[in-house]
């Protein structure tokens, strides 16, 4: 009989090895498919019963932390977001059944403890109980942010501050917004009607307009026309234009005109602190359809900007084939009309190309990770993300934006406290078109201080109210910018 | 016997020693860490907890020591590490419960000493063999008694008498095999000579043959008459097993599996139940809101352990329908892992080695064959549930042996474990590894009849 136990014997190591076998499919092999399962809640139920990293600012301030509940609720934890409001597109939001957004979604693993790393540092707090949880560390200053909230005020629109030579933000503020207390609450009924009543709302206040929407930039724009005309050597400080109110570009019998018809000329240091219209229209036609639309892609527009926040779009400017049919297009494109749109963010940035020598930093929020002792995970290296234009043409350019600010379009607005500085170029996008009731976009590009540049700036207000359509990029976002640059240079 | 070396029992005993004492450490500890992930806090009475486990793993300790001190020194280890992992499962899912299994394990252990001190011949069990089929019979059919048996959880496999419930089930299986043992040893050579001729086939005399029809016909009643498909399975396979190894018919293995498929395609056929296992068991997935729930929540369990596992009181096993019970692997598997799922797979590939080694060392056929049974119904019925529930066979539910709750069940479990002691005591008797000497049993049936006789007590260490 022994035989046949010997054969049993195997029979049963097969079998045994069979379950083996399929144990390691399913745990290994099949895991991330049965995690992602839409039905499998068991990651979201021990996500939002385990406690949560905080989320900080540079400056240690704590915007988004989790405090045990009391008892008896259904959750351990509850997040919170101790400031509100205030970085409500920076950190997202933490729901059981509606998911997470912006960092809470990006960085969720680390504020869980759930990564490899975080994991294996944690074995040894299975025997104290300690949790894993990890922490981020983002870009902002509470200062600068909070300013940009206050200056901002009640007007749709936003304000983006980077520091140029490494592209962390500083300060991203858009307006409308939500405060994410009101979504991550227990009761997922009450979370999902605040979430569909926000969605429709007027003004998205969900979407951060600042990197998540795109607007006509206006004059703004003139930076990036003008630096690609340097760079290719059509244009230069003794280029001149005449007077005129008017041009009319081939193709069409519309002439293009300058803002409020004005008559308009002189030299490039004079036709960009007015903002002359017409002198940028030629400039664009002159470099033509393909050589712009390479100036633009240098900028990065048409990519979508390489941020560390979900769901960043794209600016755009158009296309070589529209353009060779549409030269009239391609004129007021020059100076941010017509289909040019651009994010808020991506105009910061190009602002901030300008400080840096004309290197355009990737963006980023995500300082740094920690686990739960306080170890550095990852640190973000800053990285080059473009170079749109010669560091000559920076230095010029860097002189016209001063020009702006001393006799021209900002002349009113963009004197910062303690004589500091700065480089800045206004924008005045128009959205009606001729004949109906005016309606305009205002913005405002600026750096300082000018020649060791430590901010680089961006205020957009949208042209929703007739008060911002009748004003300009330098009456209307000018004080807000210099508020904002004064605070964040004090010190 | 070497004089110079400790005695082959002493040392099995003080490795057995050891591997019980670390079993109640590596439970202790698993227990600690069970309540830090749940709660966060030390068990407040884990030294009672610590003192009570020792207690009770060291009597098992003590009663082989004393009862069975030849017997591998493997098995009792690895049982009671077994049970105290399904104990720290479940007292993380329910504190209730905790209590009971504490109150089964204890009854669970005196029944386990109990069998060792009762049965301290192994042949004494071989002159009762009708008895067994009687009683396994008996059992089997009692669920469908009127007024004593009830369904739970859609299986008609419970008998109430009294205050006690219990499941007949898991002691008729042991009833069984204690009969095919006995039958088979005393008629394997008349099986397998095959006297009856129906055309080119010789097959067994007929007189010979209708004894295990009958007990095949039982698990046919079983699957039938209670819906119990993970016993019908084990009691079939423990049959097919037992009859060809006894005969050393390769034939029957044959004629077995035609039975089963045979069986198992006309019960698909003639029962929806059956059917939705099946339908199940391919995918769950597209059945999640009905019948497939309880295998995708044990897939998610599973997938979410991962190589490592939750950790102890970190993951969600309360998701998983029955977790406690016939689910248990699946909890064992989110928390502790591919690593700890893997252990409880070794840990029954340690029990079935060390089951079929005493069954290859045993030189009594009715020790062979009952150490080969009472192994195969360890073996298969945990490869049924664990393979039920990780999909590599069609679920039947059938509870894990000596891991899953159930008062039944970890007492059968303990009751064949020490059978299992006693035949693998008994061939290291018959090995002289330790010296045979008459069982305190037969001490008192000597001393009666010489009392009887008027002799005088000299001869009482006789060999018997």
């Amino acid at each position: 009989m022994n035989t046949r136990i010997r054969h049993l014997a195997l029979v049963m190591i097969i079998l045994y090895v069979i379950l083996f076998v399929q144990l390691n499919v399913i745990q290994v092999g099949r895991k991330n498919t049965l995690d992602s399962d839409t039905r499998n809640t068991r990651q979201t139920v021990r996500d939002y019963n385990d406690p949560r990293g905080d989320i900080r600012t540079k400056d240690g301030v704590i915007i988004a932390t989790s405090i045990r509940n009391e008892s008896g609720s259904e959750f351990a934890w509850q997040r919170t977001y101790p400031k509100g409001d205030l970085y409500s597109a920076i950190t997202g939001y933490f729901t059981f059944a509606y998911g997470a957004t912006q960092l809470e979604k990006t960085q969720n693993d680390i504020l869980a403890g759930r990564t490899v790393e975080q994991q294996i540092k944690g074995i040894g707090s299975l025997f104290n109980g300690q949790n894993t949880t990890g922490s981020v560390q983002t870009t902002l200053d509470s200062r600068i942010q909070q300013a940009a909230k206050d200056a901002l005020g009640k007007r749709e629109g936003s304000v983006v501050v980077i520091e140029p030579s490494t592209g962390a933000i500083k300060a991203m503020w858009s307006y409308p917004t939500y405060d994410p207390n009101l979504v991550a609450v227990q009761d997922d009924e009450l979370a999902g009607d605040v979430l569909r009543y926000l969605d429709s709302m007027p003004g998205k206040p969900l979407l951060a307009n600042a990197y998540q929407e795109r607007y006509m930039p206006g004059s703004t724009f003139k930076v990036i026309t003008t630096a690609g005309a340097l760079d290719a050597g059509l244009i230069n400080t003794e280029s001149f234009w005449e007077d005129e109110s008017e041009f009319l570009p081939p193709q069409t019998n519309d002439p293009i005109q300058n803002y409020a018809n004005k008559v308009c000329g002189g030299d490039l240091a004079e036709v960009f602190r007015r903002s002359c219209n017409t002198p940028f229209a030629r400039t664009a036609i002159a470099l033509g359809p393909q050589k712009m639309v390479d100036i633009t892609k240098g900028f990065g527009i048409g990519e979508v900007i390489p941020f560390d926040l979900p769901r960043a779009v794209s600016s755009q400017f158009g296309d070589v084939d529209y353009f060779k049919e549409n030269l009239p297009l391609l004129g007021i494109g020059g100076f941010g009309q017509g289909n040019t749109q651009m994010v808020p963010l991506h105009m910061a940035m190009v602002a901030a190309s300008i400080a840096n020598n004309g290197i355009m930093m990737k963006p980023y929020v995500v300082a740094a990770t920690y686990d739960h002792g306080g170890t550095v995970l990852r640190r973000t290296t800053p990285t080059v993300w473009k170079t749109p234009m010669s560091s000559a043409t920076s230095a010029l350019l860097t002189e016209l934006m001063i020009g702006v600010v001393n006799e021209g379009t900002a002349k009113c607005c963009m004197s910062l406290a303690n004589g500091i500085q700065a480089a800045a170029k206004t924008g005045t996008a128009q959205l009606n078109a001729a004949g109906e009731p005016q309606s305009s976009h205002a913005w405002m590009i600026a750096f300082a201080p000018a020649q060791a540049p430590r901010y680089a700036i961006v205020v957009m207000l949208k042209g929703t109210t007739a008060e911002i359509s009748a004003g300009t990029g330098g009456t209307l976002a000018g004080p807000i910018a210099k508020k904002v640059l004064d605070i964040a240079l004090t010190r | 016997m070497n004089g110079t070396s400790q005695p082959i029992g002493a040392t099995r005993r003080s490795t057995e020693f050891q591997l019980v004492f670390m079993a109640a450490m590596i439970t202790a500890t698993a227990y600690t860490l069970a309540s830090l992930g749940k709660n966060s806090v030390i068990p407040p009475r884990i030294l009672p907890f610590l003192a009570v486990l020792l207690l009770v793993l060291m009597s098992a300790h003590i009663g082989v020591r004393w009862l069975a001190r030849g017997a591998d020194s493997t098995l009792l280890p690895v049982a009671v590490l077994l049970n105290g992992l399904g104990y720290v499962m479940i007292a993380r899912l329910s504190e209730r419960l905790a209590g009971l299994q504490t109150t089964w394990t204890f009854i669970g252990v005196a029944c386990f000493i109990a069998v060792l001190f009762l049965v301290q011949r192994v042949n004494d069990l071989a002159r009762y063999t009708w008895t067994f089929f009687f009683f396994g019979a008996g059992l089997l059919l009692l669920p469908m008694v009127p007024g004593v048996g009830f369904s739970s959880g859609g299986a008609r496999i419970w008998v109430s008498v009294g205050p006690i419930n219990f499941q007949p089930g898991e002691f008729a299986k042991l009833a069984l095999a204690l009969f095919f043992a006995g039958y088979l040893s005393e008629n394997r050579d008349l099986i397998s000579a095959g006297t009856w001729k129906v055309g080119r086939l010789n097959l067994p005399d007929p007189r010979h043959l209708l004894p295990l029809l009958t007990a095949w016909g039982f698990s046919v009643v079983v699957m039938v008459g209670q819906k119990d498909l993970g016993s019908s399975l084990l009691f079939f396979t423990l049959f097919i097993v037992m009859v060809w190894v006894a005969t050393e018919k390769t034939s029957f293995l044959v004629i077995g599996l035609a039975l089963f498929v045979a069986g198992a395609t006309a019960a698909y056929f003639m029962f929806d139940h059956v059917q939705t296992r099946f339908a199940i068991w391919l995918d769950p997935w597209s059945r999640y809101e009905a019948k497939g729930f309880q295998i995708a929540q044990a897939m998610y369990a599973l997938g979410s352990g991962g190589v490592s596992g939750t950790g102890l009181g970190l993951g969600d096993p309360t998701r998983i329908p029955e977790a406690k019970n016939d689910f248990i692997f699946a909890a064992i598997g989110e928390e502790m892992g591919l690593f700890g799922a893997t252990a409880i797979l070794v840990a029954f590939l340690l029990l079935i080695g060390a089951g079929l080694r005493t069954a290859m060392r045993a030189h009594r056929p009715f020790e062979k064959l009952l150490a080969v049974g009472l192994t195969t119904i360890l073996g298969i019925q945990a490869f049924i549930i664990i393979g039920g529930v990780i999909r590599v066979v069609p679920l039947t539910g059938i509870t894990l042996p000596f891991v899953s709750y159930g008062g039944s069940s970890l007492v059968a479990n303990y009751i064949l474990l020490a059978l299992l002691i006693r035949v693998s005591d008994s061939s290291a008797r018959g090995l002289s590894e330790v010296p045979n000497t008459a069982t305190s049993g037969e001490r008192f049936a000597v001393r009666r009849a010489i009392r009887k006789s008027k002799r005088h007590p000299d001869n009482q260490d006789d060999q018997s």
